[in-house]
């Protein structure tokens, strides 16, 4: 305990030097997001500014605090102890920040909210913007207020105490904590991750492995990459506390090739939680050996799947093994195993740092704990939120992400990924915990939550899907890759007009066949189009009967027409990719043969001068037959 | 950039060789080692395949076999600029197929291919929960985000006519 007790002492001198440097503070929040939306401009202007106006200030990095919908987030703290953050702040904002830096003032057109210290009239504390309240940050907690790449700034929070704690323990009661805890896993079948340990504690066969799966290929959810980028050592002392309970003595993390920025930052914390004895022999001098590695994938869903993740490790392309053997049987290197999710990994320390008692403070009786969220599509306020389990979905999709812009309705809400589906956005009060899903023929999932306003086509995402789920399958199983092909070919059918009434039976057979797919990858691809069948039938109708896209998005049922000899007709030609719009004397017209429906004349002319209608005619719909 | 022909003969697989000297047969080393090829020539070429499958202990087919199963290894060189195509959930509510075709049409390219001029390349890119950015896309791996289609068309032109967009 004693080599714990001083590593977090050498750490919160170092932290204590960092937050009270004597003066103003300048912190940016760095993560992918803030990086796409121009960190690396804004960094370059900050260093240039800050010299150019020879301002003595401390310029610090943070993680992000999910707030993507307005990266670059960057926070002014001053000695006085005034905390303020700034929204959006791209390069060529930052004079007009560094200017009220250098006065002492509030840069008022840039501030969102007061972080901590004396109120600011006129602007909100941070708790108190819609976009954070029902929130409760135990996951999430230090993310946006430490440095990811320096350790003692994670050992000052109390880190790597919970593994301290463990350490202390017996296997069993490592185990038994996590089961009265009632944490279950999170990347997608929601199994006890205590029962999950012990499997591996009482396996035979040595050495055993631990695997973090980090490959979070849901298109949509970065819940995980949100930790890994921003919070690395909690997935660290996670898996510590993992080794301690089953006796592993070798991990990986197995991080998507798509994530550079959480690549470098595991690494980079490795490295530093091995030279602070926190990895490798006698850990903490307390005895226990552990060590592991970051490893790389390189684009293929499957690899999410824990046994398509093995295989990748063990020198193979990443196809899904058949179960049994289970990874606690066979896992990598055909040793006994236990895979779990990132944010799986993360809970351990928060139990261990705390109680029991403790953990359950929040969530439901079946569902303790918090989860993250990750909210994108047709939604204000795009970013990573965390609430306890059993909230309504209502309070992160309309409170926090501020629901549909501009005043349209909310049509779907896509929870989970690609082998989940599409439901209504009239259940957006549901609970968010996985029981309340299912009902209605989606799962929750890991964490990613889509939203889709009224003008968008269901089918089209449907199809997208489908058409993922096709290019990803490994190919092993003909139910998966064919079945996932005919279906594709049947969407692509309905969105273009030729939809058939019997395409919803055919979908339904082979819905049934594709459950005979080895993996979960074709069993679970059906998902989709059958929720689009349960959940939005009128809209399938639409399609195959009436040869409408409501949305007016499917492009084989939609047509572009010049709809008034208007203003921006010219600039509508010029932009045309294909020169589909054709110059006759003095009028344009829009030559349907070229047309590939790309939108771009319609935005560039005027409003109301180019239009979108149904391409066939209103067809009187014979009423289907009794079924 | 070297050509495609120098990734080829005696000096370039010694050269490959030295690269890849520290992985080990037996383990979990392809992927590490494919990667660093990858890495070091911008896609794998074939010889670089065989000398890995020599140096990890595996017959030449299954490294292969592995490098075709993952959409993030090029097997050849790449086109000065990449589009990475963001093909996920909200860019296509936002409009991202349309992006696709536009530039599809544009570049007279599929999703894949490369200009013969060798300008541009189209290539089918994950989301990565830049959703903020939705529709975009990646040029050579910088975000060009809350596409309009016009936008799309302009950039699109902009790499037919040898820009590199950065
Ligand atoms: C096609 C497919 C993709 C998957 N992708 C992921 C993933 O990206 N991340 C993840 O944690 N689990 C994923 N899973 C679930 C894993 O197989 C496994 O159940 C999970 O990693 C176990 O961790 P947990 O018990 O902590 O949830 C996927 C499953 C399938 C079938
Ligand atoms: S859907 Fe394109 S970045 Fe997420």
């Amino acid at each position: 305990m004693s080599d714990y007790l001083d590593l977090r002492q050498r750490a919160e001198e170092t932290w204590n030097a960092w937050q009270r440097p004597g003066k103003t503070r300048i912190i940016y929040s760095s993560d992918t997001t803030s990086v796409g939306r121009g960190l690396a401009d804004t960094v370059a202007a900050l260093e240039q500014g800050i010299a150019a106006r020879g301002l003595d200030v401390a310029l610090q990095r943070v993680g992000s605090r999910g707030l993507h919908y307005m990266e670059p987030v960057v926070e002014v703290a001053d000695a006085a102890g005034g905390h303020v953050l700034y929204g959006n702040v791209t390069a060529n904002r930052v004079p007009a920040l560094l200017s009220a830096v250098e006065r002492g003032e509030l840069a008022r057109d840039l501030a969102v909210a007061v972080v901590s210290g004396p109120d600011v009239a006129g602007l909100p504390r941070l708790e108190d913007l819609p976009f954070w309240q029902g929130q409760v940050r135990r996951l999430m907690q230090f993310c946006g207020l430490i440095d990811p790449e320096v350790i003692d700034h994670y050992l000052a929070q109390a880190g790597y105490s919970g593994l301290a704690r463990a350490l202390q323990m017996t296997p069993e009661e490592v185990i038994k904590e996590m089961l009265d805890s009632g944490i279950w896993g999170r990347g997608g079948a929601a199994f006890p991750a205590g029962r999950k340990w012990d499997f591996l504690r009482t396996a035979r066969g040595e050495p055993k492995y631990l695997i973090c799966n980090a490959d979070e290929g849901d298109p949509g959810a970065w819940v995980n990459r949100m930790l890994l980028e921003c919070d690395p050592h909690v997935i660290i002392e996670g898996m510590l506390i993992a080794a301690r309970a089953t006796g592993a003595t070798y991990g990986y993390i197995y991080v998507r090739d798509e994530y550079g920025l959480a690549v470098e930052r595991m690494n980079m914390a490795l490295a530093q939680a091995r030279e602070r004895g926190l990895l490798g022999e006698n850990i903490l001098g307390l005895g226990m050996t552990y060590d592991m590695e970051v490893f790389r994938g390189a684009g293929a869903y499957v690899c999410g799947d824990e046994t398509g993740l093995l295989s990748s490790i063990d020198d193979d392309r990443g196809m899904p093994r058949i179960k049994p053997p289970f990874p606690a049987q066979a896992g990598v290197h055909n040793k006994p195993t236990n895979v779990n999710n990132v944010e799986t990994y993360a809970n351990a320390p928060l139990l261990f740092r705390n109680s029991v008692a403790w953990y359950r403070e929040m969530g439901t009786e079946r569902n303790s704990g918090t989860k993250m969220f990750s909210i994108s599509g047709d939604i204000v306020r795009v970013g990573v939120v965390e609430v306890p389990f059993g909230v309504p979905m209502s309070t992160v999709l309309l409170g926090m992400g501020g629901g549909v812009p501009g005043g349209r309705a909310l049509k779907a809400i896509q929870p989970g990924g690609p082998l989940s589906g599409v439901i209504p956005g009239s259940l957006v009060d549901l609970p968010l915990e996985p029981e309340a899903f299912r009902p209605h023929a989606v799962m929750m999932g890991g964490g990613g939550l889509t939203v889709a306003s009224e003008d968008r086509c269901v089918l089209d995402l449907v199809k997208y899907f489908l058409i993922f789920c096709e290019d990803e399958s490994c190919g092993r199983c003909t139910t998966c890759h064919g079945g996932s092909q005919r279906m594709v070919e049947i969407f692509e059918r309905i969105t273009s007009g030729q939809g058939k009434p019997s395409d919803i039976d055919t979908l339904q057979l082979l819905a049934q066949t594709l459950q005979w797919s080895n993996c979960a990858h074709g069993q679970l691809t059906p998902t989709a189009p059958l929720s689009a069948i349960r959940n939005f039938r009128e809209e399938l109708d639409a399609h195959i009967r009436e040869k409408r896209c409501p949305a007016r998005a499917c492009p084989g049922l939609i047509n572009y027409e010049v709809a008034a000899q208007g203003s921006g007709l010219a600039e509508a030609a010029a932009i045309c990719p294909t020169g589909a719009v054709v110059q006759e004397g003095a009028r344009y017209r829009i030559d349907d043969a070229r047309c590939i429906r790309c939108d771009a004349c319609r935005e560039v002319a005027a409003p109301g001068v180019i239009q979108v209608t149904d391409r066939f005619l209103p067809v009187e719909v014979v009423a289907a037959p009794a079924r | 950039m070297r050509t495609q022909s120098t990734h080829d003969g005696p000096a370039f697989r010694r050269a490959v060789r030295e690269l890849v000297a520290a992985f080990r047969p037996g383990g979990d080393d392809l992927l590490p080692a494919l990667h660093k090829v990858h890495h070091e020539y911008g896609y794998i070429p074939r010889a670089a395949a065989e000398e890995v499958a020599r140096q990890v202990g595996l017959p030449a087919a299954r490294v292969w076999g592995a490098i075709t199963f993952y959409s993030e290894f090029r097997t050849e060189p790449p086109a000065d600029v990449t589009v990475g195509w963001c093909s996920g959930p909200a860019c296509r509510l936002k409009g991202g197929d349309r992006v696709r075709r536009i530039f599809e049409v544009e570049l007279g390219i599929g999703m894949g291919g490369k200009t013969v001029d060798n300008r541009a390349g189209l290539h089918m890119a994950q989301c990565n929960g830049q959703c903020e950015l939705a529709p975009m896309v990646w040029l050579n791996g910088r975000e060009r985000g809350n596409l309009s289609m016009a936008d799309a068309v302009r950039i699109a032109r902009e790499l037919k006519a040898g820009k590199t967009g950065e």
